[in-house]
């Protein structure tokens, strides 16, 4: 199976080379030439253009910013429509709007392409480690034939239903990261101004039914003010934006996620853009007299 | 809106051409003697100014710059007043456009509803160059009684996102008010006549106090053009960075009214969202 690679950056460049590393005919291209090298030099082809990274492969793979660059790689001037052979599959791992991919992969599939969306959680350590969590929209004949692929990048793969779905679990998923966050940043800024120690507080609950992997991980990098990224404040500002945005389109009430998407606005507007999400802590203890 | 305005305009002796996407609309004032044009271009062909009250950022756009669009008919000195609500990015984005070919802009915005625009009370905030302003001042006048200058152009947008979203959150206040006194059993008439006479007194307590006091939530405007605008200024908010907490929660709330089918009864509904569950039969799972 002849495989391509369309976005070199922070996640797509270890990806990549997961997938090369697996054994697997890999080609690759990238928007800026130089983000091609490290994979070149690990063996990878290189691509002159998307539409040639798709004239050579059977499955293509996307990771990049946001919906106006899936657009772009799939059907834009040189895309993969325009290299496409017969049975390619194209597999989109960026985040974008579960109405953005469903209206991409309709487009696609009137040019012969079957696209898959399959949107990442685990952030660039996950992506180093090949251990990313991977959910999927589309057609399970098409899962089935990219998930020894899906296997090189993430530990585990779910088919969670047609084009879109990915999108909407990475939406759901972006809901309770992002306010489970500001919950653990509010529980902790709550102990501090009450005189009691967070790590205290988060040692007790690790074991009772507060218990959850970001007070466990998140909570740990609050402690030790270690702010530095993981994930960028302003990525899960863009994020939160998707699920607000569906939420006006579908008429569903958010409270919780409006009232964090909010608290994302204020870190980006204040400069904390740049800073892991648990950055959230320092806005919290700003705005309660700290 | 953008009929009662035009009727106005003829009034005041104007000559007036129209042209409107669904033709029956201009019938009425084809009827008090307005030249009725095919295109938004053969429009700007015959007039000095153009005035659009249309519904979203992508109206304005085709409207302005599609085919056979305003853009395609004005001479060099033409001038385009948009006085829908849009995004205030849309209205730099068309004002630039206009200016490579001589042409003027001016987004002016109005407050003041179906009522403002029947009596012709309008308040006018406008965005754009202060000479195109004091051009189309006279027309101006027919239509509202206030017109401020706010800024270059989109900054009359700006001005009408915070008119929107003071009014939206000033109505789900008083939704909450009244819910409130409901939920004691109180009179709302007498809740709202009390409160008028003290610091709690506002333009939305009298007028959507009124309608919700009396359970009369046909439209006025409708609730899911406030929804819609909503979705523009969260999204010009998150551009800035600019926290809207309490805005957010609002927005939620007219998600909520969509959801329950109140897109098109007045924003006063918002008192609905807060009863406690729908009546049998409407509810839409």
């Amino acid at each position: 199976m002849k495989v391509g690679f369309i976005g070199l950056g922070i996640m797509g460049r270890p990806m990549a080379l997961n997938i090369l590393k697996g054994g697997f005919d890999l080609t690759v291209w990238a928007r800026r030439a130089e983000s091609m090298a490290p994979l070149l030099e690990a063996g990878a082809k290189g691509a002159a253009s998307a539409a040639e990274v798709a004239a050579g492969c059977d499955v293509v793979f996307s990771m990049v910013a946001d919906a106006a660059d899936v657009e772009q790689v799939a059907l834009g001037v040189g895309g993969v429509a325009e290299g496409a052979r017969a049975g390619l599959i194209y597999v989109d791992m960026s985040t974008i709007a579960p109405a953005a991919a469903q209206s991409i992969s309709a487009r696609l599939l009137e040019q012969g392409v079957t696209m898959l969306d399959a949107p990442v959680s685990g952030g660039e350590v996950g992506a180093i480690s090949g251990g990313l969590t991977i959910m999927v929209g589309g057609d399970a004949d098409a899962f089935a034939r990219v998930e020894p692929l899906f296997a090189r990048m993430g530990k585990a793969a779910t088919l969670i239903g047609g084009p879109g779905a990915g999108q909407v679990a990475k939406a759901c998923n972006q809901i309770l990261t992002g306010v489970g966050v500001l919950a653990v940043a509010e529980a902790f800024n709550f102990a501090r101004k009450s005189g009691v120690d967070a790590g205290k507080v988060r040692e007790a609950l690790l074991g009772g039914f507060a218990y959850s992997r970001i007070l466990e991980n998140h909570g740990q990098r609050m402690l030790d003010r270690n702010f530095k990224p993981g994930f960028k404040a302003w990525m899960h500002q863009k994020d939160m934006n998707i699920v607000m945005q569906e939420a006006h389109r579908l008429g569903l009430m958010l409270p919780s996620s409006a009232a964090t998407a909010q608290l994302f606005n204020a870190m980006v507007g204040s400069g904390l853009g740049e800073e892991d999400s648990v950055a959230a802590l320092k806005l919290l203890e700003s705005l309660s007299g700290e | 809106m953008g009929r009662p305005m035009a009727g106005h305009l003829l009034a005041a002796g104007h000559a007036l051409a129209v042209w409107a996407r669904r033709p029956e609309s201009a019938a009425p004032l084809a009827a008090l003697g307005a030249q009725v044009c095919a295109t938004p271009a053969a429009l700007a062909q015959s007039c000095e100014v153009v005035i659009s009250v249309v519904t979203a950022s992508a109206d304005v756009e085709a409207l302005a710059l599609g085919p056979q669009g305003l853009i395609e008919g004005f001479a060099p000195g033409g001038i385009h007043v948009d006085m829908s609500t849009i995004a205030p990015g849309t209205a730099r984005k068309v004002a630039a456009r206009y200016a490579e070919r001589g042409i003027g802009w001016l987004d002016a915005p109005v407050s003041g509803g179906e009522i403002g625009a029947r009596d012709a009370t309008l308040a006018i905030m406008a965005g754009g160059e202060a000479a195109v302003l004091a051009r189309v001042q006279p027309l101006l006048a027919c239509l509202g009684k206030t017109v401020v200058h706010i800024g270059p152009a989109g900054a009359g947008q700006v001005a009408k996102a915070c008119n929107q979203m003071i009014m939206v959150n000033a109505i789900q206040a008083c939704a909450e008010a009244m819910r409130l006194a409901g939920a004691h059993g109180v009179d709302l008439h007498k809740v709202r006549e009390a409160l008028l006479g003290g610091s709690a007194a506002s333009r939305v307590l009298d007028v959507m106090g009124d309608r919700m006091a009396r359970r009369d939530f046909a439209a006025g405007i409708q609730s899911r053009l406030h929804h819609k605008d909503f979705a523009i200024l969260m999204e010009e908010a998150r551009q800035l960075g600019a926290p809207l907490p309490v805005a957010a929660q609002t927005w939620q709330q007219l998600n909520a009214l969509m959801a329950m089918g109140g897109g098109r009864d007045d924003t006063a509904s918002l008192l609905r969202v807060l009863e406690p569950g729908p009546p049998p039969g409407t509810d839409k799972g």
